[in-house]
């Protein structure tokens, strides 16, 4: 082997290590609840706890209706932008990276003095409130992913002759929308979908200072009382958010191939 | 007589303070094929924009039958087109596309069905109707795109310069394959093109663009032997532009170089000449070297290169200090002059065309 070849090796060896061997003692740790040898008994306890079920359910239903939202906001948005009004582009995408630069607590401080019980909009009055607000607080987190990957996706098609294409032949903007834009942009979607997910299921700040039933609470509470389990959830997290990934990738492969470049 | 189904009148457009279409006029026969033929930026595009309906003129109307589309948008006015970029919807099958006008109009799937199977006969792409636009080669993209237009059976078929990204041996075989189908169905159709030789295979009519506006409108015959302007004639085909000095304008005599020409026609200074010059256009096949019967007009030159074409011999000349191009065919027992050699270049006094600027 030359010798300009073991550099890469040893700085992605260095790179390996750093990343997994933390994630190899988290989960080491976790399987040693029981002193007689490794189990999977702190998953037994995490997955038999109601709270867990209970948290984790909820903080699906609202990645899901975050994911919804986040669709119906991004995908118009940046396919009108793309078409009518490109030189708004670079505005846009500074608005959308704001909640990068904006940290959540600001957000969340925000929200709860502009929409506190004895506010205008009570939304934080009830509990059904409280749910819309951190739908609306997670789709402006997850809006610098949703909006980038739903704009990639628009930048690999002909937004502009396609659109005309299907409007020569009758189509009016929903049909377009739902029928021409959104299919060849599904992948960008999803990929901007599972990013959103990851970020619900995990994030704490907003969950916790609105005070509602998330995983990401029960995830520090945990991990304040708890030895093996808070190591058990870290693990279960670390899976569902790589599953999302992996799910990306997979997706990606039935994306609709560009027609621009034919074939011979 | 035919009747006139496409009108459009008095049509200008303008972005912001540049006027990109001018005054536009030209009213078209039921299933004719018209072309508009000129460089980028002579609004061309943008005038069959304004008739598809993506443009809304600044100035004028347009008619389809009876009925004022001027303001009407794309999708009600029953108008088809193929794109420069094919524009095959890339989710969706080679079926499927041509079936979306058709599904969007809620025709029922059997109608459906067969009309697209109908398309399919009708490119010769039968077999290809379970695939995707990605597995597709160029051409074939194209002949999909053509059977999509007109699958909803729209009033008016518009091409934007469908042929342009495509290489040349499918760009010439497409090129009749549209033209076939055009008059078969016999739709109404208009044609863009920066390409001369399409245009003057296609067309019924070419409108030659020029600066927005329409610089002359004719069939291909007469806009290329009798280009009405220098830009005409300088756009279409290979022409020979010669500057002559009007000696008697009321007898049509003028000077190239040494040499004394009778144009045959009386010459009207106010239109055709400046400061006492004319322009004389010739095409290259217009003239002969030595005498040929019928062609009894003539100016000395030197021939300056030789091209052997095959067929053809093209032969630069020096005359009067401008460059005169003659084409002739060749002739196996007639060796091509040399460069250096003292010619005599004949034409007919008919095939002189005096210029307008």
């Amino acid at each position: 082997m030359k010798k300009t070849r073991i550099w890469p090796w040893i700085t992605m060896l260095l790179g390996s290590i750093y990343f997994f061997l933390p994630l190899i003692a988290t989960l080491e740790f976790s399987l040693r609840m029981k002193r007689e040898g490794y189990s999977l008994e702190a998953y037994r306890v995490v997955l038999a706890d109601p709270r867990f079920r209970d948290t984790f359910s909820y903080s699906v239903i609202v990645a899901v209706f975050t994911i919804l939202l986040g669709v119906l906001l991004v995908v118009p948005t940046a396919y009108w932008i793309r078409l009518k009004l490109p030189k708004m582009r670079p505005v846009v995408e500074f608005i959308t990276l704001l909640p990068l630069i904006i940290p959540a607590i600001v957000i969340v401080f925000g929200y709860i003095r502009m929409y506190g019980s004895n506010s205008v909009l009570p939304f934080l009055g009830t509990s059904r409130g409280t749910d819309l607000l951190l739908i609306i607080g997670y789709a402006t987190l997850a809006l610098p992913y949703m909006y980038r990957a739903v704009d990639t996706g628009l930048r690999t098609i002909d937004v502009r002759t396609l659109t005309e294409a299907a409007q020569i032949l009758g189509a009016g903007w929903t049909t377009i929308i739902a029928r021409i834009i959104l299919p060849n942009v599904l992948i960008a979607v999803l990929s901007g979908a599972f990013l959103t997910f990851a970020i619900v299921i995990g994030e704490f700040t907003i969950a916790s200072l609105l005070n509602a039933p998330a995983f990401g609470p029960y995830l520090q509470l945990m991990g304040a009382n708890r030895a093996y389990e808070p190591a058990a959830l870290a693990v279960i997290s670390f899976v569902i958010t790589w599953g999302c990934m992996s799910l990306i990738q997979f997706l990606s492969r039935y994306a609709p191939k560009s027609a621009t470049t034919p074939q011979h | 007589m035919a009747e006139t189904f496409l009108s459009i009148k008095d049509v200008s457009k303008s972005f912001g303070p540049v006027q990109v279409v001018k005054n536009f006029n030209l009213d078209i026969d039921k299933g004719e094929f018209v072309s508009f033929l000129g460089p980028s930026g002579c609004g061309k595009t943008t005038m069959l924009r304004m008739v598809a309906g993506f443009e809304e003129p600044t100035a004028g109307t347009i008619m389809i039958g009876d009925r004022d589309v001027t303001n009407l948008k794309p999708n009600q006015r029953n108008i088809g087109m193929v794109f420069q970029a094919y524009a095959l919807f890339p989710n969706l099958t080679v079926k499927q596309n041509i079936g979306f006008g058709l599904k969007v109009a809620g025709v029922p799937k059997a109608e459906i069905d067969a009309r697209v199977q109908e398309m399919l006969d009708i490119i010769k792409l039968s077999q290809f109707g379970d695939r995707y636009p990605f597995q597709l080669s160029g051409g074939q993209q194209q002949r999909i795109a053509l059977a999509r237009a007109i699958a909803v059976k729209p009033q008016v078929l518009l091409l934007d310069e469908p042929l342009s990204a495509l290489d040349a041996k499918i760009r010439v075989s497409l090129r009749d394959e549209i033209r076939s189908i055009q008059r078969k169905l016999g739709i109404t159709t208009i044609f863009v093109t920066h390409d001369q030789e399409e245009a003057l295979s296609m067309s019924d009519r070419i409108v030659v663009m020029h600066d927005g506006k329409a610089e002359q409108i004719g069939t291909p015959f007469e806009i290329y032997n009798h280009p009405a302007t220098r830009f005409a004639a300088n756009f279409v085909g290979t022409l020979n532009v010669l500057d002559a000095k009007v000696l008697d304008p009321r007898k049509g005599i003028v000077a190239i170089g040494e040499d004394k020409v009778d144009v045959g026609a009386e010459i009207d200074l106010s239109h055709h000449a400046k400061d006492g010059v004319v322009a004389l256009a010739l095409r290259p096949e217009a003239v002969s070297l030595g005498k040929r019967k019928g062609r009894d007009r003539s100016v000395t030159g030197t021939i300056a290169d030789v091209h052997f074409l095959g067929s053809v011999i093209r032969m630069r000349a020096k005359v009067a200090g401008a460059n005169l191009l003659v084409d002739t065919f060749n002739d196996p027992d007639q060796a091509p002059p040399k460069r250096g050699d003292k010619v005599d270049l004949t034409f007919a006094a008919k095939d002189l065309l005096l210029l307008n600027d």
